[in-house]
This record gives C-alpha cells, structure tokens and sequence, in this order.
C-alpha cells in the first residue's frame, strides 16, 4: 500500500533516527512511502497556544501538501495526528470550503500504530526486547484519537519483552504549558517519574515524542539510566533513548 | 490575575496538607466513579443519553426556561428572573426582609457562591448559617469553598478539629463521626428557628415545574421543609425537559460527582405547602440566575452550559491535583472554572486559565453532561490572546514559528542556525541543561534535547525499504449491542436488598401477616417509648400501629405549626425532633439505587423520615421497580405531580466532607430500616 509520511517537525528536528525506524518498520509492514519533502509543521504549537490564524496559515499548507495524493496519511505522533483528525474542522468551523478539504485528509489520517493494527493488520514484526517495556499512552493518542489498545498489540508481540502500561495520567508536557506553567508541568511529571521509577522499567515507550521529551529530558535530569523510545524504534530494534 | 495564579499555584504545590488532601480526592473521586458508572448496564450508552439531553435542552434554552417558569408559576411558586447577580442577590435579601428574617438556613449551592447572597444576607443584619458540613466548615473559618461538591477539600481533620475547638467553643475531637455530630447537634436549633431557607437547584423539570435538590447529609430537605419560607436560588441553564429525562440525569449526576449510584435524598418539590398538609415551606419562591448565562448562550462557549455542576472534572484533572481549587481565584475552579470563569465573568479577568491545562482530555473523559473541554479551552485560549497582553516570547515567537514553517526552505535553514548556536549551551551527554528564558522554564527541572546536526527530510532519500511483509485488511471489530431484558420480581428484590445494605441501609423481608410483630419487636429492642408516625391510610397499617400502642409506644404525628402560630413553632418542632424513630409507608422502592419513594401530603409529613435518628419504612415487594425511569413510566409521573413535595431516599443521611471519611448520620436518619413485605 501507498502511503504518505508526515515525520513531524519534532522528529525531523530533533529525533532523525526515530523517523529512521519509522521508515523502517512502515517498510517492513510492506507500505510503500512517499514523502513530501516540502512538509514543515502542521500548526499545532500555534493553535494549541490560541495563535489560531497562525495556526490556519499551517494547517492550509498542510492541507494542501497532504491532498496531492488521496494515499492515506501516517504519522507517527499521536498529537500531530489529532490535529489533523480533528482540530483542523475545529479550526475551519467558519470556512466550509477548508473544513471539507481538512475533513478529506481527516478520514485518510492516522497514527503510526493505528496505521499498522487497524489498516494493515499487521503486528508481526520478528522484533525481540530482552527487558520490561513500559507503556505511557499520551493523552492525545489515547483520549483524543481513542487510540488505546493498538501500541500495546504491537508491544506484545515483541518477543523476550514484558509489557506492562503506566495509568494513563498526563505527563505534564502541554506544549506551550511546560515552560509558561513550568512549576507546576514540573511537578506532574514527577508523579510520572516516580511512576517509571517504581516500575523498574528498563525502557519508557510511548508513541508521542513531544511527551518522551519530557518523560527522559526529567529522567536525564534525576541522573536515572531509564531512557526512552519511541514504539517505532522498538519493533525495529534500535537501542533505547530519543535520538 | 495570571501572576496571582502562579504565585497561588507555587503556594499550594508547598502545602503538604493540601497536597494529601487532594491526592486522596482524586484517587477516590476516581475510583467511586468507575465503580458506579460500572454497575449500569450499559455506561457509556447512558453517558451518552444524559449528554445528548444536554444538549437538546441547551439548543432550547429558550423555549424550555419559558416552559419550567410558566409551570413553575402555575404550581404556584414565585419565580423572579433570570436575573443579573447583584439582582439576585438583593431579590433574595429583599424577601428574606419581607419576612422580618433574622436567621437564614443554607444549603450547598454554588450559585449563591456566585452572585455573593450571603454578603448580602449578612449586609442587612441577618445571620447566615451554610449546613452543608464542608460549607459550614469553610464558613467558620472565613474561606472560600475548595471544590464545587468537596468544600473543605483543602483540610485535614487536624485543621477541622482545631477550628471546631476555636469557634464552637467544644473539646478537641479528631474523631470524624464526633465531629459530624458536633455539627448536627449546633445547626439543630438554627434549623428549627430559621425563618427563610435558601438551597440550590439540580435540575428544574420543564415539563411539570418540579424542582429538584440532591443532597446527601440531608440538610437540603430541612432547608426547604422546615423554614416558612423557602428561596431556591438557580442557574437558568440547569433544566431538563421532562421527569424521563430527569432519572437519566439522576443516573449520572451522582456517580460522577461522588461515586454513589443515587444521592441520599432527592427532593422533588412541586408548590408550596397545601392546606391540609402537615410541614413544608408555606412560600416557596425561585430566583433564576442570568450572570452572564445568556450571554454565553450565544458565544462559542455555549456548549460549557451543559455543565450539571458534578465536579467530575476536577477530580480528573491532574492541574487541579497539584493545585487544587483555590489558585484558580474563581468560585469556579478546575477545568469547568476555567471555561465558565472567563464566560461568566469576563475573558480579560479568567482567560489566563485557559492556559493552565494541557488539553489532556481527563475532564473530557469523565464528563457526564458531553463537554468537550479540550476544544473549549482552545476557544477560550485563542479569545485571551486577543483580549489580554500576552509575554514577548509569544507574541514574537508564534509569528515567527509561522513564517519560518511557511517555508521549507526558511524552516531548514533556521534548523541549521540553531543546531550550531544550542551547541554552546552547557550539555551533559549532548542533552542541555541550561537555557534563556523563555526556555528556562523547561530546563529548570529537564534536559532538553539537541537539535540533530542532520534532519530527518536530508536523510530521507539514502533510506532503504527494509523487505516487505505480508499485508492484509484489517478488520473492525463489530459492536456487541446488549439487549436489556426486564428482570423478574424475585430478581428484582433481591437487587433492592443488595443496593440497600450497599448503601448502609437495613432490609427486613416479611409476609404481611409477620409484620405488625417484626415492626413491634424492632422498636422495642431499640427501647423506644414514642415514634413519629403517618396517619394511618390503610388497613395494614392500622393493624400495625395498633400493635405498637399495645407495646406501650406512643405514636406521635408530625405537623409543623404555621408561622402565625411562631410562638409554639420551636417548642413544638423541638419536641417531635425528640421522637428516635419515624415509621412510614412509600409508594415505590428502585432496585437499581436502593431507594425508596416517598410522597407528601395529608397525614405525611416528611419530617417522619427526616428528624428521628432511625427512619423505619414499609415497602410491598410488588412496588418494587428496576429504576426510577420505569416507576416514572408505570404512574409515578401522577405522583410527583400531585405531591407538594415527592423525596427519593436511598439509604441513611451521610457525608464524606472532612478527609472523604464517610460518616453515615448527619442531619437526617442515621439507621434506615426497610421492611419488604410479600
């Protein structure tokens, strides 16, 4: 199957050998991958932080990348992927013409893990951790998409490892919130890290970067071993940490 | 208002007795509600019921306000409004005058938080007394409530303990069931002598006028029963349609707000006291609060309206968890505060609290009324930039982000300056730990990434497809619909007998030939020599009443003097508020809840089932329902609408305000005794 592939500015940023492994077990899988390469951001931070006319100018150069082709979309970011799924009708309210594009892309959009479990239905990959794997479902993949169960079918078909799931509280990132809240971000995500730390995790593994940011960022900080990975870097056997 | 926040915030993230108090209500607000949304039989097709009458409700505000005052009016209850809250206030105050008023009894209600009746109240020299024992706490020691449901959330039994000692002038007690009976046994004269009781308003039914008061310590029903005069002070968006609608609202109101499948006592008040009936406010009026409602109506923040005030989203949120109520400077605090807040009461004052939240979507999940927060506080958040000044870094950043994601090109070569300058910032194994403001905030407590030398886009094309595997269709899994099969009447009682005792109830079963003797027993074991009793309507009861005079137990029946009558009023009130027990009949019991229906009328008065400390009542298995929908359905319409005063009760009176510690036995009964009988 075609596919379109938005890396994310995060990743393409700061994580290349993530989106690496995302290419890689997208490949694996079978997709075949394009890549618009003239893709930046899809308007998130301005919108999640009320710039919403910046946030419309993103999402229209997003919009207008992302129709090209009617192959489907898929992200590896829950939060990115939510955008587009629904924030962008929100954000189009008042332009039907733009809402109908954006509803367009929405019905061909989705998450990396969604993509493999609900898509291709495949879970498969041959991938082993020798380790406890821990889960944190971020928010927005979990109660914005309703993404739950697929990351965790994929986790537990990697061999040797055991999966056990954080409670699904929020991290504390909030974009915008951890540095103009940061006290109090700060303190959400120590529940966090204790929570990690109590689960003699080996591996933090979660399908939002911008939450690993501040899940090992914190980690790093305590001077704790625990890295992170995205889910993608563990079904194609990378070693943890974002990088 | 922002600096205050966080100057508020920092202070409570240092408060090691408000950071217990508030872990314990999140954790078990949370649990309570899971474990009593699972006992319906399909839950998120109920949630979605209740939302989608919210909804339907809120599209027709208009037309359904017009409809409950209309019948209201006609039920012959006072309505004055929606009116703005200085109005409201001074209306209330203005009535309580009317009645020379010198002491007020209050139950929970937030709007009079809202419009500040009791600064009112007090201003023309009336004395004030909130019942609720968490407000009763709160007002002691002169603060603001700390939740919308959970007052003295911020206290510890220490902290209350130390103010009963300093103000009611009683011995140190960290005993919480001491405690609790300190309050009954202070408020129980405020009660008695109260000329004007104000209470808040759940829901008002549309359809027949009813207004509806959920309130578990039962000071709700001694509010508006004892009094003469009884003010019900109400948000004008708190309808429902119809009495069906109602029991679907009632089904979720208290299990999200505090984890019990029904309130102790919902009263459904229809007029004021009738002629030949022996209690209940002889004037009853309602005040119906605009502040701002209207207003909203019409604006994006409309759908914030369907809030039926729960508090569920509080206990969900995780901000609220660190910070709890009082940081966020409003009546209204949590996620629900920082939509109403800046809707109700302005944007440039609240909207900074749009900003407090990570959009994490928990107060969405829980919400029983369907408010999507998280696209609400986005509404919110894009009004205060516009309204407020916003810091440099944003108002220059987020142009510039735009602009340089506008442009791949731009985008590329701003990664590449950056990757060179972050390099001269302190790392420790290539992350950073030490950054300028703005981003001081992150790296006071994270390392924060490098950018990566080499991006993602310029790598892309040296990427191999590592093989391809097999791919196939997914499948949807298909929805399972349950299909709701009426239970059988054995079934059913032996759910009723499971709810009751859930509930700390006491269930009796016994064929009516055995009863005027179980009953007889029951009291004299509890050596009792005088009971309150309801006129004898029925041949059964007759015969039972008659055993117990022969057990030498005086039966007393409750009447409550007029006003005229004020100078026997207390004298007569406090004597029957001596009788330990109050025997009475019911017209249904619901299994799902554990609860018993009681009207009101000649002969029935509620104070039966409120004063003593032990509620006795007799219940025919045959009346037993599956829940108050199908009672509603099979005649019970007829009931609410004919009685002054219809009351839910399920299980003694109880309260949870001080540590969530449950202490059964406050205001009303503390012993519930069902007998069922063939």
């Amino acid at each position: 199957m075609r596919i379109q592939l938005f890396i994310t500015c995060m990743i393409d940023s700061l994580f290349p050998q993530v989106g690496e492994a995302v290419f890689e077990v997208l490949s694996l899988a079978g997709a075949e991958i394009h890549f618009p390469t003239d893709q930046t951001c899809c308007g998130q931070p301005t919108y999640n932080a009320g710039y919403r006319d910046h946030a419309k100018s993103s999402a229209k150069r997003t919009i207008e990348i992302l129709t090209r082709s009617d192959d489907p979309v898929v992200i590896p970011s829950g939060s990115c992927a939510l955008m587009i799924r629904k924030e962008y009708l929100e954000l189009f309210r008042e332009d039907p013409p733009w809402q109908k594009r954006a509803q367009a892309l929405a019905s061909r959009t989705y998450e990396l893990s969604e993509f493999f479990v609900d898509v291709l239905g495949h879970t498969e990959f041959q991938a082993s951790f020798d380790g406890r794997i821990v889960y944190h479902p971020s928010c927005h993949l979990l109660r914005g998409l309703g993404v739950q169960t697929q990351p965790l079918d994929l986790l537990k078909q990697v061999e040797k490892a055991e999966v056990i799931s954080l409670s699904p509280d929020c991290c504390g990132f909030g974009g915008v919130f951890a540095i103009d809240h940061a006290e109090i971000s700060s303190e959400m995500m120590n529940r966090k890290l204790d929570a990690i730390e109590r689960s003699d995790a080996d591996v933090v593994v979660g399908a939002d970067v911008s939450c690993l940011i501040q899940i090992e960022g914190g980690l790093r900080r305590r001077g704790s071993s625990i890295r992170c990975a995205h889910i993608a870097q563990i079904i194609a056997m990378k070693e943890p940490g974002l990088r | 208002m922002r600096r205050q926040f966080l100057k508020k915030a920092h202070e409570a993230l240092a408060n090691p007795t408000l950071q217990k108090a508030l872990d314990q209500n999140a954790e078990r607000r949370g649990r309570g509600r899971e474990r009593a949304f699972s006992t319906l039989p399909n839950p998120e097709h109920t949630r979605q019921e209740a939302a989608q009458i919210r909804r339907q409700t809120i599209d027709n505000l208009e037309k359904v306000l017009a409809q409950f005052i209309k019948n209201a009016q006609e039920n012959g209850i006072r309505v004055h409004g929606p009116l703005s809250a200085h109005a409201a206030a001074l209306t209330a105050a203005e009535i309580a005058k009317e009645h020379n008023a010198r002491l007020i009894v209050k139950s929970k209600s937030m709007v009079s938080e809202e419009i500040e009746v009791n600064q009112k109240l007090e201003a023309a020299g009336m004395r004030v007394v909130e019942t609720d024992l968490g407000e009763f706490i709160v007002q002691l020691r002169g603060e603001a409530p700390g939740h919308i449901i959970t007052p003295a959330i911020h206290l510890l039994r220490e902290d209350v303990a130390k103010t009963f000692t300093s103000e009611l002038n009683v011995p140190h007690s960290t005993d919480v069931a001491e405690m609790t009976e300190t309050a009954r046994r202070v408020m129980r004269k405020d009660f008695l002598t109260a000329e004007v009781g104000i209470t808040g308003v759940n829901f008002g039914v549309a359809e027949t006028g009813t207004v509806c008061i959920v309130t578990n310590e039962g000071n709700g029903r001694m509010v508006s029963t004892l009094p003469p005069v009884h003010i019900a002070l109400m948000g004008l968006e708190r309808l429902v349609p119809s009495l069906e609608n109602l029991a679907v609202l009632l089904q979720v109101l208290s299990r999200a707000a505090t984890g019990q499948n029904l309130t102790s006592y919902v009263s459904l008040i229809q007029r004021p006291r009738a002629g030949d009936e022996p209690d209940g406010a002889e004037e009853r009026h309602l005040i119906l609060v605009d502040n701002g409602r209207l207003a909203m109506h019409r604006s994006q923040l409309q759908e914030a309206l369907l809030c039926l005030r729960c508090g569920a989203c509080l206990n969900a949120c995780p901000i609220f968890r660190e910070i709890g109520g009082h940081a966020y400077g409003s009546v209204y605090p949590g996620p629900i505060g920082s939509l109403i807040s800046p809707g109700l009461f302005g944007i440039e004052q609240y909207g900074h609290l749009s900003k407090a939240s990570t959009l994490c979507g928990a107060c969405t999940e829980v919400c029983p009324a369907g408010i999507d927060f998280t696209k609400l506080l986005l509404r919110t958040r894009g009004e205060y930039i516009k309204s407020a000044p916003q810091p440099a870094w944003l108002r220059a950043g987020m142009p510039l982000f735009t602009w340089m994601m506008a442009s791949p090109g731009r985008y590329r070569r701003v990664q590449s300056v950056a990757a060179f300058f972050l390099r001269f910032f302190p790392n420790r194994d290539g992350w950073l730990y030490r950054l300028p403001p703005p981003l001081s905030g992150w790296t006071r407590s994270r390392d924060f990434p490098p950018l990566a030398a080499e991006p993602f886009h310029a790598r892309f094309h040296r990427l191999k497809p590592a093989g391809n595997g097999p791919t196939k269709d997914g499948e949807k899994l298909q929805e399972t619909k349950t299909q709701e099969v009426e239970p059988l009447q054995d079934d059913l009682i032996v759910r009723f007998q499971e709810e009751v005792e859930r509930v700390d109830g006491e269930f009796v079963h016994c064929s009516s030939e055995e009863l005027p003797h179980k009953v007889a027993e029951f009291l004299v074991s509890i050596e009792t020599d005088q009971i309150l009793g309801w006129g004898e309507q029925s041949q059964e009861l007759i015969t039972i009443m008659d055993r117990i005079r022969e057990a030498g137990i005086q039966i007393l029946e409750a009447e409550i003097p007029r006003s005229e009558d004020s100078d026997t009023r207390y004298e007569t009130l406090a004597g029957l508020d001596q009788a330990p027990v109050g025997l009475t009949t019911c017209l249904a019991g619901l299994a799902d809840t554990g609860t018993v229906i009681l009207p009101s009328g000649a002969g029935l008065s509620s104070l039966t089932s409120l004063l003593p400390r032990t509620h006795m009542v007799l219940l025919r298995a045959k009346d037993i329902y599956p829940s108050f929908d199908h009672w509603i359905r099979a005649g019970g319409r007829e009931a609410i609408v004919s009685s002054s005063q219809l009351t839910l009760i399920t299980g003694p009176s109880r309260t949870a305000d001080v540590e969530m510690i449950l202490t059964i036995g406050v205001h009303g009964p503390e012993r519930l005794v069902v007998f069922t009988i063939d």
